[in-house]
Formats: C-alpha cells, structure tokens, sequence
C-alpha cells in the first residue's frame, strides 16, 4: 500500500459522486480507512474499503475526504474536493427499442431519459448516430432536445432512411448530455449506448432481390435502389430504365445507384435491372404525380333517383391499374360513402349517388388518393335546384284541328318534387321558329301533354321539345326528337 | 399408283394442314406480341429467363422418335399450360395496368384465343383417332398449385419466357403436325396415330 493520489471525482446523476484515486506504491489491496464531512454541522462519516472508489453525496459547496492505508505508518491524506472540480457525467443511455418499418425505409428508437434521477426541469440534449458498414461510416448524427421531469420517460424517435433498411445493416447509438445549469463542475457527454442493429438482407442466408421491390414514387423524387446478391456473384451492373448508373457498394453483398429527379414513369413502371453472372435481380418502380384538387365539381340530378356528379381531374396521375387514382363521395349528412368507377383513362370523370328518402340537400367530399397523396373538393347542393332531366321522349301529337295541336310526350325520371318548364320549339316553311313556355307539375316516370292553339290551317309544323325545373332553373334537357304535323284545313 | 385416302386419313390430313396454318398465324402475332411486350415492359429482348414454373419446354430429344398419338398429346398438354399461363397474365396485365395499354391487352387476348383455338384442334384430331382426350379436370386436380406471387419484374420476365417458349411451339406444332400428315412410305396412306413415328 502507499501514498493516496489523483483523487477523482464524477457524477453520473447529481446526487452522488463516485470518487477514485491511485496509491503511490504497488503492493497487495490492504483495507482503506476513507472518511468524509459534507459540511462542518455534520459528523464526519468514515468507513474501511478495500476498492479504491467510494460513492458518496455529492458536495453542496465542498467537502473535506481523509485517506488513510489501514494498519500502515503512512500518513492521513486529507482532500478538499470542490464542486468545481467534479464532473458530471449523465449515465449512458440505454436504447429500448429499435424497430425498422421497411415500407416506410423508417426507423423508430426509444429509449428511457432516466428523468426520475435528476431534478425537474433539466434541458437534455440527446446525439443519435446512425451508422453503416459495420458500424464505421456515420450516415447522419442528430440531436434531440428534452425536458427532464423528474420522472423516467420512454422517448421515442423516428429516422427516415434515404435507402431501403434492406439493403445493408443499420447501427444505431445514442448519448446524452444534461445542461445542469445548477451545477458548476464540468459537465460531459455520457458515453456512447451500446449499439443496436437492424440487420439488411444482406445478411440474411439466400436474401437477394432489388430494394425497394415494386415501390410508388413521386415525380421528382431522389431514389436509391440497391441491389442484394449472394458472395461469391459478381454484379456486372444496374440500370434505371435504360441507363447504367454508378454503383455504390455497401458491403460485400450489397450495391447501390442513386437516381436523382426521378421522371414520370411509363405506365407498366421502369425496371429496376441488376445484372449477375448469372441472372437477374430488379424492381419495377412507379413514378407519378399526387392527384390534382379536383375542380368544377358539380352534382345534378336528372330523375331524383341518381345524383350524378362531375369534375375536372387536373393533371393524370400517371399511375395506372391497381396503382390508378381513385375516388369516393361521401356525403356528411347522411355518412354515406360511394366509391366511384372511374376509368384512369378516359376523359369523363363521374360518380353517382343515389337519392336520399327526405333529403334535398347534400353536402358532399369528393376524395381522391393515390399512392402518392390525396385530395379533396366540396360541395353543398340542393338537387332541387339542380335538376336536369333527360331529353323527353315519344313526342307524338294526340289531336288537332285546323287551329291548334296536342302534344304528349314522355320523361324518365320522378319528378313529383318539382314543377317542370317545357319549351316546345314550333317551326314551319312560313313563320318564324317559335318557343311556346309550359309548366306542369312533375309527376313519376310520367307522360305530359300540351295544346298549342293559334296556328294556321293546313300548315305543316315541326315540334320538337326540352323541359328544365320550372322553379330554380339549372339546366335544358336536350331536345327531344322532333314531330310533324299538319293542321287541317278550315 | 398411290392407294385411294381412307376417309379419316384424308380427314386427319384435312385437319393437320389446318392445324399447321393456324399454329403458323399464331406464330407470327405471338413474335409480334413478343415484340410489343418488350417494349412496353420497358425489357431488354435478350434478357436472360430464370426457368418459369409450369411452363411446357418445346425443345424435346429423340424427336423423330415419337408416335404420332405422343406429339399430339405433348402438344395438348402444352397448349393447356399455355391457355393457363396467357390467362393469368392477361389477369395481371389489367390489374397492373389497367386501361392504360388496352393495345397489349386485346393483342394477348387474341392470342389467348389462338392458343385456345389450337388445343381444341388438337382435341378434334385425337378424337379423330378415338384417343381418349385427357380431360381438363384430370389435369387440375394435379395441375401445379398456384404460383407463388412473385414481383413485378419477375412477372414481367416471366411473360417474356411464356412468349418466347410459345413461339417456339408454335414452330415445332407446325413440324409435328406435318410429320402426322406425312403418308406412310408404305401404303402411301397416312399412317395410323400409334404407329406414326
């Protein structure tokens, strides 16, 4: 035993100080009779150790430590140890979770703040590392800020990978350091957690493929696609659509391309292609555009059985199949929901919903998505308003004389909830076309007639007719198919 | 002289020249679709095939070796997988495409049709011969479960194989029915299915 020396003193949590210190001489591991006083009101405390480290309360200013090697001519050493010349250490980290989400190419970590230790309130800074190739090339180091509260909380962080998780093993670390502004010693990171790892395929046994498989990209995006493959196969290279790119490798079984401002794809997708030795590897990729907000989107209804609705799609997505933008109508005060078929390439976009037993009004969503993004446009109408009948038809005249004609026509639809006005256009060799205006009371799926009077003897006419909601008009019918006739002579 | 045409051997031949016009048509749209297929697979043409499950491989040994009854139902048997193969990439085509590529689609489908068309031929001929024609069921029952699901890139190779493999077919169904049709040098009469080689 010997001379006690280079007494250090850290803590890992503000309460208590861990102190350590070195003997002058070698020599076997005697007993140490180690006493401390915190202050001058309270006794001095000792204790006999074999371990050259104590633990004891951390000093409010300063605190007075006696040394002495047991049973040994070697002199009392006495320390004053100052809270300036403590360090504090956080206790390192230990992270509780990693969970990789391949779809996502996102990692979620947790880990305990160890918060119940500390007083509240401490601002923690917290470095997260994340690695590749074994471990030894940083990918990106963060810092994530918190509150203690004097309570352990799970904190939890996500990292988006610009590559696929399959395509090489990902390490994670963390550490922290605690802004104790109370404390006036030296304040340190903690030291680095223990590294966790989401594996890649490239170590998995027979884990080979183009990564992502299959994926749906916006236009413009930056895509790394790698390309897994067995040890001893060599890669002879791997392109995008038509074009080779410069590989990367990322291990022994794991290469990549990056491709920047990815175009719009045609529509059965660009290959992926990663060519061996012997064989193929690749992935089809989708790039498209997010759906447009729908525009001039507009419901009617032509026989208050259907109300169909219209609009303008904006620009195509791009994406086709089962990759196709698609849409729904959902109408809040009823909460139902239509989906609607709408063919990706054709130019008309329309969605019917059926007619609801006592309810004129509709507040409809038109929602869009693909798997890019969604959207969405409103609208609140009163199909009473909104009523655009079908063209009528079986126009036929049922009677006339010299000087007037009756005319019966038919049109689909119920119309029992409005009144109908009906134009009927009369043109002859010898007059103007004129426009006789009639209003009937709308009836179920029904045949409406009209008398015009005032025409002359044996004349030949041709009617033809179009009806629209008498009251709020919104839209003509299309004519209907024409007739003639001519009036008997007088 | 040559010895006057039985009845079902001038029925038979009838029939295979039929057989062969229709193999040879179908021949030339599936290079054609073979063609359309690359290109908007966005595929290179000489891209190399992993072996395809089920897929009936035209290449055969000993060929001349063969009875006439063996080629025709080495032809049946192939022409069904055919008929399952095209179907289920037709029902692929519309799922990832959609109306995108109408073109390819109806172009698949004609020639899903062709090959429909020539396996019932085929039928008619063995029928011809009173061979028993193994029934569509017998084959489901043990045919190959489903194909596991593969990517998009593997079904896009794999209709490549299946088209490639078709055109080979279809070249050796035009050799294999002439062979059939080919007078016995004997009798100078077409020979019986069994003993045709």
């Amino acid at each position: 035993l010997g001379d006690p020396q280079n007494l250090k003193c850290v803590t890992h949590n503000l309460h208590k100080i861990l102190c350590t210190w070195d003997i002058s001489s070698t020599g076997g591991h005697g007993q140490t009779d180690f006493c401390y006083t915190t202050n001058d009101l309270t006794p001095q405390v000792c204790f006999k150790t074999k371990e050259r480290r104590v633990e004891i309360p951390i000093p409010e200013g300063s605190t007075t430590v006696t040394i002495k090697s047991s049973g040994t001519a070697f002199p009392t050493k006495e320390f004053v140890i100052h809270q300036k010349d403590i360090s504090f250490v956080p206790v390192t980290p230990r992270i509780l979770s990693l969970m990789p989400d391949f779809p996502t190419s996102t990692i979620n970590l947790k880990w305990n703040d160890n918060g119940s230790v500390f007083p509240y309130g401490l601002d923690a800074l917290w470095q997260i590392q994340i690695l590749r190739k074994e471990a030894t090339e940083v990918v990106t180091q963060v810092t994530y800020y918190s509150k203690l509260t004097h309570e352990d909380v799970i904190l939890s962080w996500n990292w988006t990978s610009d590559m696929p998780l399959e395509c090489t093993s990902h390490y994670v670390k963390i550490r922290c350091y605690i802004n104790a502004t109370q404390f006036v010693g030296h304040k340190d990171w903690s030291d680095w957690s223990s590294v966790e790892v989401i594996p890649g395929k490239d170590t998995e046994p027979g884990g080979s493929g183009v990564f992502p498989l299959d994926p749906v990209v916006a236009v413009g995006s930056d895509l790394t696609f790698c390309c897994v493959h067995e040890e001893d196969q060599r890669i002879t290279n791997m392109t995008y659509g038509s074009k080779s790119y410069t590989m990367m490798q990322l291990s022994s079984r794991s290469h990549a391309i990056r491709v920047l401002n990815a175009s719009v794809s045609n529509s059965s997708g660009t290959n992926v292609v990663c060519r061996l030795e012997n064989g193929l590897e690749g992935s089809v990729v989708f790039v498209g555009y997010a759906p447009d907000t729908p525009q001039n989107l507009s419901c009617e209804t032509s026989n208050f059985l259907t109300i169909k609705c219209t609009w303008k799609p904006g620009r195509p997505s791009g994406l086709y199949g089962e990759r196709r933008t698609k849409y729904s109508l959902f109408e809040r005060t009823s909460g139902k929901n239509v989906s609607c078929e709408v063919n990706e390439v054709s130019k008309d976009h329309v969605c019917g919903f059926p007619v609801l037993p006592d309810q004129e009004t509709y507040d409809f969503i038109l929602g869009v998505f693909n798997p890019i993004g969604q959207a969405q446009s409103s609208l609140f109408v009163d199909i009473t308003q909104r009523v655009h009948p079908k063209t009528p038809e079986k126009l036929t005249v049922t009677g006339n004389n010299s000087t007037s004609i009756q005319l019966r026509w038919f049109i689909n639809g119920s119309f029992a909830e409005v009144r109908l006005l009906c134009q009927i256009e009369i043109s002859s060799s010898h007059s103007e076309r004129k426009v006789h205006n009639v209003s009937v009371p709308g009836r179920k799926s029904s045949t409406y007639t009209a008398q015009l009077n005032a025409l002359h003897p044996d004349t030949k006419y041709q009617f033809r007719v179009r009806c629209s909601a008498a009251d709020h008009f919104w839209r003509w019918s299309d004519w209907s198919r024409g007739v003639e006739q001519t009036t008997s002579e007088a | 002289m040559a010895a006057a045409d039985s009845p079902s051997a001038a029925l038979r031949r009838d029939l295979c020249s039929r057989g062969i016009r229709l193999a040879g048509k179908m021949r030339a749209d599936v290079v054609d679709l073979l063609d359309a297929y690359v290109e908007q697979q966005g595929l290179d043409a000489s891209a190399s095939v992993a072996a395809v499950e089920g897929l009936p491989l035209a290449a055969v040994e000993r060929w001349d070796e063969q009875t006439g009854t063996q080629r025709l139902l080495e032809n049946l048997a192939a022409y069904r997988a055919f008929r399952a193969l095209l179907a289920q990439m037709l029902e692929e085509q519309r799922e990832q495409l959609g109306e995108a590529d109408a073109g390819l689609g109806r172009a698949l489908a004609a020639v899903l049709l062709q090959v429909s068309a020539f396996a019932y031929h085929l039928e008619e001929l063995l029928r011809l011969e009173s061979r028993g024609i193994p029934g569509e069921e017998e084959e489901e029952e043990d045919g190959p479960p489903p194909p596991p699901r593969l990517s998009l890139f593997e079904q896009k190779l794999r209709g490549l194989g299946v088209l490639r493999e078709l055109a080979q077919w279809a070249v050796r169904s035009v050799r294999d029915l002439r062979q059939l049709a080919k007078p016995s040098p004997a009798t100078g009469v077409a020979p019986g299915l069994a003993e045709s080689p």
